[in-house]
Formats: structure tokens, sequence, C-alpha cells
């Protein structure tokens, strides 16, 4: 088994004009990927995002000055918008998953690792 | 060939394949296989070649394999291991029919290596590297980089492969269309980088256009029954057999029309017309087979007309009407345009190019001049030579365009 996490991107404001039966069918979507993810391997976490414009983001200069600003630290047109956690047996498993998400999705499947004591 | 040699060229693929489904170590497979290729080069010459070369590699492979995995186990390290299919695991002895698995392991290795998580260009690299035993130094000379740049980026391959867990597996029958027609390009990227390469001094590779061939046909061998793979043979072996008409005794370009024909390899055209009759292209095909069909059909009415004044052009604009109905790429449209001038005059050529644009390369101006001289009209044909020649890399190319260049500047009016 090995570790993924999906990062679920799409365009900010796409919801909003999406007509009730698109809305349901993402819905729907999300339940098919949950259900093939606990078929085929475990769901380990998963989280929807408050929208990018709420985010805060924090910086440290080399003397520990903190400097806080508002938005995200990456401007772009995508946002992330939600994450799943998984552990799945290879990546062809991870992007059979990956086309049950929304079609409005652009997701990036990355690796986890495991941090070995030092 | 020395036995090594052979052994080498015509069971690297193989014997990478069974080491990594018992294995299943990408990094310590190649290693230790290159291990044994050294020990053999320093032993057989004088002990004399082994009654089974393979066999004797394996072995000697599996025993480094085996140290270093000792070795590891000293040291506490775990290395990730290639996702391999499970029924595969825990079975603790290589299988004692060699036959059908083996087949079966080179397929896996095949479409790991084309596997669509990969960069296209480090996929026809790796192909060539653990399907077809070719060399780091050679692979980077094909495709002309440096070979710390090559040997890079199949470190950066493999690590993908390992990291994203890429499976070594066969995947199931619906994915495996899309896969095949991955592998019909990463073969196809490799053998048009050695049939027609965009940059560099030699005009031709044909050693790569060779290896690329040779990759076509062994994955045909392991899926026999996929269409797209029998055209793409078809296809590169008609535009290989031209091979050694290309280029003259002086390093320089000729073109198709002046191409001496008793150069072309007659067998290879043979051999190509048997594909497409193949009963596997009969019927509906998808748009790659399809594509490569007409293509393959195009380039044997070029192979089998007896001399360039009899090619069948109308023949050839019918082909490039219908694939740019599938797949309506520039350079098609470019090579229509070329075939619609051979066929009804110059201007029916520039009219069908207008509108077509291939970004940072030469090839449209290049087929614009020529057309434009063809139609007498001279100081535009010097124009578009002059651009053509600032946007080509390739130096046996270059030179070509500038002899024409400077062959119609005479009947400037």
């Amino acid at each position: 088994m090995t570790g993924y996490v999906y990062f679920l991107a799409y365009e900010p404001t796409y919801w909003d004009d999406l007509p009730i039966e698109d809305q349901k069918r993402i819905y729907a979507d999300h339940e098919a990927f949950h259900a093939f993810i606990r078929d085929r391997g475990t769901l380990v976490a998963s989280a929807a995002l408050a929208d990018a414009d709420v985010a805060t983001t924090v910086r440290q200069d080399g003397r520990r000055q903190v400097t806080v600003t508002d938005g995200p630290f990456a401007e772009t047109t995508e946002m992330i918008g939600g994450y799943y956690e998984v552990e799945l047996p290879d990546l062809d498993t991870a992007l059979e998953g990956a086309a049950l998400l929304p079609r409005q999705y652009t997701v990036e499947i990355r690796p986890t690792i495991a941090i070995d004591p030092l | 060939m020395t036995p090594l040699e052979r052994v080498v060229r015509e069971e690297w693929g193989r014997l990478t394949a069974l080491l990594l489904a018992r294995y299943r170590r990408l990094d310590l497979v190649e290693d230790a296989l290159g291990d044994a290729v050294t020990a053999a080069a320093a032993r057989w010459p004088t002990a004399g070649s082994p009654d089974d070369p393979a066999a004797w590699l394996l072995t000697t492979a599996r025993r480094r394999i085996i140290d270093r995995l000792r070795a590891e186990q000293v040291a506490a390290r775990r290395a990730p291991l290639l996702a391999v299919e499970t029924e595969r695991r825990g079975d603790g002895t290589v299988r004692a029919d060699p036959g059908g698995l083996v087949e079966d392991d080179r397929l896996r290795l095949v479409l790991m290596c084309a596997h669509p998580a990969l960069a296209p260009d480090a996929a026809s690299a790796l192909a060539l590297r653990l399907v077809l035993g070719v060399s780091t130094h050679d692979i980077a000379r094909l495709f002309l980089v440096t070979e710390s740049t090559m040997a890079a980026r199949l470190t950066r391959a493999k690590k993908k492969i390992v990291a994203a867990a890429i499976p070594f597996a066969v995947p199931g029958a619906d994915a495996l269309p899309a896969r095949v027609d991955i592998i019909a390009r990463t073969a196809y990227l490799a053998f048009t980088a050695g049939y027609a390469p965009g940059s560099g001094p030699d005009l031709l590779r044909t050693e790569l256009a060779g290896e690329a061939v040779r990759l076509v046909r062994l994955v045909r061998g392991l899926l026999p029954d996929q269409p797209a793979l029998t055209a793409l043979l078809a296809l590169v072996l008609v535009q290989h057999s031209r091979r050694d008409a290309r280029v003259d005794g002086s390093g320089r370009l000729v073109l198709l029309r002046d191409q001496d024909r008793t150069r072309w390899h007659a067998d290879e055209v043979d051999e190509a017309l048997v594909l497409l009759n193949d009963p596997a292209l009969t019927g509906r095909l998808d748009a790659a087979a399809e594509s490569y069909v007409l293509q393959a059909r195009i380039a044997l009415e070029h192979a089998m007309a007896p001399s360039p004044e009899e090619t069948r052009w109308d023949r050839i604009v019918a082909c490039y009407d219908l694939l740019l109905g599938i797949d309506p790429s520039p350079g098609a449209r470019v090579a229509r345009a070329v075939a619609l001038a051979e066929a009804h005059g110059p201007e029916a050529g520039l009219d069908a190019l207008s509108g077509v644009e291939m970004p940072g390369s030469h090839r449209i101006d290049a087929v614009a001049a020529e057309l434009l001289a063809r139609a007498g009209r001279v100081s535009e044909a010097m124009a578009a030579y002059d651009r053509a020649i600032s946007l080509c890399h390739n130096e046996v190319e270059r030179t070509h365009l500038e002899r024409r260049r400077a062959s119609i500047r005479g009947s400037e009016a």
C-alpha cells in the first residue's frame, strides 16, 4: 500500500453558477469516490476547505520575525478546495479513483512519505 | 557480434523484467545486470562463453542482488519496492515455466515504462534503457543530450515510478487500449527522433530509428491483437527502409524525389505491405490505429512508385484528407500542402499552407520557400528561405536550405 494525498483544485466561483442538477452530481461523484477508496484501500483523512480568500499566510524571516498576511501563499487561478488522504495499492488505482471525482476539478496526486526519526 | 553483445541485445529486456518481477527493486536490478555483463566481458573471452549465456547473466545478477539485500538488512535500511500484482508476491522462487510468464513480465515492463504519469521523453528513454538494454551513453547521444543529463532524466523517471508506485503490472482490459496508445507514441517518438531529428549535425541517426523499430516489433509480439501496433510497425518499416538513400556520400540531405530508390530496403517495404493487409486492420479502428494506417499508406505510395514522376499524388492527397479528419496536426497539414502542390501545382500548395502554424519550427517556411520558388515568386521565396534558415537547428538541413536559396538567387528578376 502507498499513501497518497489528492489535492482538489478548482476555479473559486465554479459552484455559484452551477445548476442544482450539477451540484447534486458533484455530491454523487464524491460518494462514488468514497466507496471506491473504501473498497480498494483506506480513507485516512479528508477535508473541504473554505475559499482561498479567507486564508492567512505566515512567513518567518531569518531572525524569527513573523509576518502574517491575508490570502493564500500561492496566487493561482485555481485554488485548492479540499484534500483526501488515502492508502491504495498503486498509482493506477489512484488514477481510477481520480476519474470518479467531479470533472470540474484539477486533481494533483502526491505520494506521502514517512519521515524517519533522526 | 560477440555472444555477449548478442545476449545483451536480445535478452536484456527479458532478464530485466524477470528480475524486477522477483525482487521489485528498480534501483538494484539495473546495476546488478550491468555488473553481470562486466563480469562476463572479463570472463567469457578467456574461459569461453557459457552454453546458456542468458542464464549465466541471470544467475550472476541474482547473486549480486541478494548480496546487496543482505548488506541492506545489516544496515537496517528499507528501500521502496515496486508495486507488483499481488498474486506474484509471496512466491519466493522464480517460476519453473519461463514461457508465457516471461512474455507477461516483459509486457509489464513495457507498460511500466510507457505509463501516462511519466513525461513522454523520459518514457522513450526508459523504454530504450530497460526494454532494449541500450546504454545510457548511447541513449544520450541518440537524443542529443549529455550523458549526465540523460542519466538524471532516467534516474528521475525511476524515482517517480517507485515513489508514486507506478505498478509493474498489466492494467485491466478497458485501460489497456489507452496504454497501448502511449506505448505506440513512445516508440514513434523514439523513431522520429532518429528519423528526422530537429537539431544537431547529423541529419539521420539510423541506430536510434532501428532501435525504435525493434521496440515496436517487441511490443507487437507481446500484444499481437492491437491494431495500432501493427499499423505503426508498417509505418516505421517503410520510413526506415529509406535510411540509406536519405543522405548522400558527402553527408548532404537528399530529397525524396532525388533519392536512389535502389538503396531503399525493398524487403522492409514488402513486410510493411503484408502488415497493412493484416486482418487486425480491417473493420473499425480507433483514431490512433487509423492515423498510423493512413500514414503508412502514404509512405507506401512513395515506396511503391517506380520513379518520382509515377508517384500517385492524388491518392496521397486523399489519404491526407482522411488523416486531417482524424488528427489535424500542423505537420499533416503541411505534408498535405506539399502533396497538393505536386498534384495540382505550387499555388494550390501555397493556398493549403495559409493559416498553418508551427511555432519554433522552420518547416512551414522551408516548404513555402520551395513552392514560391516553383511558382516563380522569387523574392518572396528568398524571404521565406531566410526565415527558414534562421529557425533551422539541424546543420545538414540548414546547409541544404542555404544551397537552395543560393540557387534561385540567379533567377531574381
